[in-house]
């Protein structure tokens, strides 16, 4: 284990954790963790997803309870058993998925998160508050918005504003970039580099190497919900160090994929010229015309909320087009319900399966049914055992290794629920697939078993749509990208030469 | 399938004890009780079959008695010509109809205008009884009645057969074969298991293009027509006259009997027979205690709560 030692007359850290350990059933997600932050530095905790870091990171507010270990804050130990006591303590977790109300204003929203409130609400007084504090952090914060309308990173920084103003000192951040586009992380990594001057100490969540050497003066990196790395100067380690104290072990590389020729001359999918509509009438996408031919995988970059969303729904019949035409592998669904799209052969991963594909009370098999596979039935009943069977045979859920077909799905993970999914989308060889975010949740092993499922299907033929937040996965298994800004297709590009710099300030609107 | 077995031990010993407690006390027969029982459950089961299609069916009170309505009608058109093998079933037809029909409205609101069925089916209860007291006040009135609101008695035909002395009526078999049925259907086949997926997440089941507006409809048709069966039943099986005030309440009971048991066919037999007991318990009351009709929601409120307590402790104490 590397280690470094600090002085023996240096200050106690502003949070410190001593042998923290955590256990849900069988999965012992932290072990005896030590952990130090100080005021003044940036942390890294770098792990693979399922090494513990949220758990980590929920135990530090409150969230859920260690079950041994002490937590010491400027070196005396305190017990954290609620978020409420973390913030009294001054400490303030910015959750990946942003916890702000949309239907507010960003005022409104600091407003709630404040404990010094009376019953009058002082609006013009925490008006200039929040100038204030923007003012001195750095940070482009629009009072008066509503959040809805805001973007990811605008949202991001109204969390940190809102830890700020309600006192934190200590700033734990949840795979802050996840959602943002390159430029926007350059943006954040100005913000938290001005927390720490501010004398703040900060933890940084996340499983990209990229941040931790941008923005970070140390890294501790977990593997298993064990320290691998403990608070080390990153400066100090070689990428193949970090990589092999995240991993374990070395990364199993995708096979390069020259594409076949495939002579079926069908199109997976064809819109021509399509405006939809979100919500409030606004367009989602305007003019929007583009092909997927079989064996192909196109991919769709954009920062979220540049209209993949809808696209992902259009392409699976479930939002309307108001113009254009839309074709699924040959058959026009320009007035399609999901059921026609389906019917046509195509298939798809939502991008929040949780939300809108986990039925509470189902068990795995009966997930399963919803999909191409055709439910058994014997006699009058459904033969939920030569599905099980039939499942248990298909080559995914053999390489996805889904969870067993008796297991309810609301209680499983959330990786295990995305590869129920994937398995289910994948079942039965559609021939057009939109898999939106298709290894969100998923550790590196299954991400990459997911991406040769992906490559594999586009050889036998499957045309895929591909979005992803990861733009690495984007060039790594696109054949084209299409790159979405404001509900319109801004460029095409081929991963083959295109730079990623370039595409990114594409996504934001920017000239390349 | 432990946990169903749990969730139905917990249950029935609830029961069980609450009427052990009850029975001693109060002079009630289990005749009675069986009588009271039959149409709570198909109340309850009404508001079941939509609940697991994710539909809350305030309206068997509306159900049942626009069924009467509908019964009724049958019987004074073809009553006296046609004998009991076929115009019972012709009325069990017809009740199943005249529920359906109410809760169609409902559901018809539901999948075109989005209108909520809980609100839709809740203020149909105060229709429904408008129509049946127009009928009975006005052409249907039975001159031989000293001008009381009532129709004319039914035909010996229109009586659901008794068993044996007893004035337990063939209902009560129709009601569990109902739950029964219930049961295997949103348990077992193809369409009960749509049902669950679109009660459980209607987006996930929107996604898997299954038809939801069809499925969310026929539910709660079927809703309607068993709590138009338990009209048919009461009116064929008990009152064998329509008149305004028949079965007041039991479509709101057969909610609470359905909600006691989450909404599953073969528990609600015994919670239907529960609140049967109570309900007789205050028939009973009333009559040999002098006290008031409404003493008996008193008794029904203090033993839902016992009944849910003890439920909870146990399914607490076995999940931690």
């Amino acid at each position: 284990m590397l280690e470094e030692c600090s002085g023996r007359n240096a200050p106690p850290a502003a949070l410190e954790t001593r042998g923290l350990s955590k256990r849900f059933g069988e999965l012992q997600a932290n072990d005896r963790i030590d952990l130090q932050l100080h005021s003044g530095e940036i942390h890294a905790i770098l792990g693979e997803n399922g090494a513990g870091k949220s758990v980590l990171a929920k135990a530090l507010y409150g969230v859920n309870l260690p079950d041994e270990g002490t937590i010491l804050r400027d070196g005396r130990v305190v017990v954290i058993d609620s978020p409420r006591k973390a913030r009294a303590l001054g400490i303030g977790l910015v959750f990946q998925d942003f916890r702000l109300i949309p239907a507010l204003t960003v005022l409104e929203n600091i407003l709630l998160a404040l404990p010094d409130q009376r019953m009058r609400l002082r609006r013009k007084v925490l008006t200039e508050r929040i100038a204030q504090a923007a003012a001195r952090f750095d940070l482009r914060i629009r009072p008066h918005a509503r959040v809805r309308d805001i973007s990811m990173a605008e949202r991001q920084q109204v969390e940190i504003l809102k830890l700020l103003l309600s006192g934190a000192r200590v700033m734990i951040l949840d795979e802050p970039t996840s959602l943002l586009a390159p430029q926007e992380v350059d943006a954040l990594g100005r913000v938290v580099s001005e927390l720490r001057d501010q004398g703040l100490a900060l933890a940084l969540i996340t499983h990209k190497l990229m941040d931790v050497r941008s923005m970070c003066d140390r890294v501790t990196v977990l593997r298993g919900g064990v320290v691998q790395v403990r608070g080390v100067n990153p400066a100090g380690l070689d990428d193949t160090k970090l990589v092999d104290a995240v991993v374990g072990r070395r990364l199993p590389q995708v096979r390069s994929h020259p594409r076949q020729p495939v002579h079926d001359p069908t199109l997976a999918f064809q819109a021509i010229n399509i405006d939809v509509e979100a919500e409030h009438g606004r367009l989602a996408l305007s003019e929007l015309t583009m092909e997927v031919e079989r064996g192909e995988i196109v991919g769709v970059a954009g920062v979220s909320g540049s209209g993949q969303r809808e696209l992902a729904e259009v392409a699976l019949g479930l939002r309307g087009i108001r113009t254009g035409g839309l074709r699924v592998l040959g058959r026009d669904v320009s007035n399609g319900r999901p059921a026609e799209v389906l019917e046509a052969g195509a298939a798809g991963v939502s991008e929040d399966p949780l939300a809108t594909d986990v039925v509470p009370g189902l068990t795995v098999t009966e997930h399963m049914a919803l999909s191409r596979l055709k439910l058994p039935t014997r006699r009058l009943g459904c033969d939920w055992r030569a599905l099980e069977r039939q499942v248990a045979a298909l080559p995914e859920a053999q390489i996805l290794k889904i969870a067993a077909g008796g297991r309810q799905v609301t209680t499983l993970s959330g990786g295990n629920v995305q590869r129920i999914m994937l398995c289910r989308t994948l079942a039965g060889d559609p021939g057009f697939l939109v898999m939106a975010y298709p290894t969100r949740g998923l550790d590196l092993a299954n991400a990459v078993a997911t991406q040769d499922l992906l490559l594999r299907h586009a050889r036998d033929g499957a045309g895929v749509l591909l979005m992803s937040e990861d733009l690495d996965e984007l060039f790594l298994l696109s054949d084209r990208i299409i790159v979405l800004h404001a509900g319109r297709v801004v460029a095409c590009v081929d991963p083959e030469v295109a730079e990623r710099h370039d595409v990114g300030s594409l996504m934001l609107g920017l000239a390349a | 399938m432990k946990k169903s077995l749990r969730r139905a031990a917990a249950s029935g010993l609830a029961i069980l004890i609450a009427t052990l407690v009850l029975f001693p006390i109060v002079d009630i027969t289990v005749e009675d009780c069986l009588v009271r029982t039959t149409p709570f459950v198909l109340c309850g089961l009404a508001v079941a079959v939509p609940a697991r299609a994710g539909l809350v069916n305030i309206g068997g009170e509306g159900q049942f008695t626009f069924a009467m309505v509908v019964v009724t009608a049958t019987v004074l058109l073809v009553g006296d010509t046609i004998d009991a093998f076929l115009l019972l079933p012709l009325l069990a037809v017809a009740g199943l109809l005249g529920g359906a029909v109410w809760a169609g409205i409902a559901g018809l609101l539901r999948v075109t205008v989005k209108l909520n069925e809980a609100l839709s089916t809740l203020l149909l209860n105060f229709v429904s009884p408008l129509i049946l007291a127009y009928f009975v006040f006005g052409p249907w009135r039975d001159r031989s009645s000293f001008n009381l609101p009532v129709s004319k008695p039914y035909p010996d035909a229109a009586q659901l057969p008794t068993f044996g002395l007893t004035q337990v009526h063939l209902g009560i078999v129709l009601a569990v074969v109902a739950a029964v049925l219930a049961w295997a259907v949103l348990d077992f086949t193809r369409w009960g298991f749509t049902v669950r997926v679109v009660g459980g997440n209607p987006e996930a089941a929107r996604r898997a293009g299954l038809p939801v507006n069809r499925i969310v409809f026929v539910a709660l048709l079927i809703g309607g027509a068993l709590a138009g069966l338990a009209g048919m039943i009461e009116v064929t099986g008990v009152e064998r006259v329509l008149r305004p005030n028949i079965g007041v309440g039991f479509g709101y009971i057969g909610f609470l009997a359905s909600w006691l048991v989450g909404h599953r066919p073969l528990e609600l037999l015994a919670s239907s027979f529960l609140l049967a007991s109570i309900s007789v318990t205050g028939d009973s009351l009333q009559i040999n205690a002098g006290l008031p009709s409404t003493s008996v929601y008193v008794l029904m409120a203090v033993v839902l709560l016992l009944v849910l307590a003890i439920r909870g402790l146990i399914t607490r104490s076995k999940a931690d």
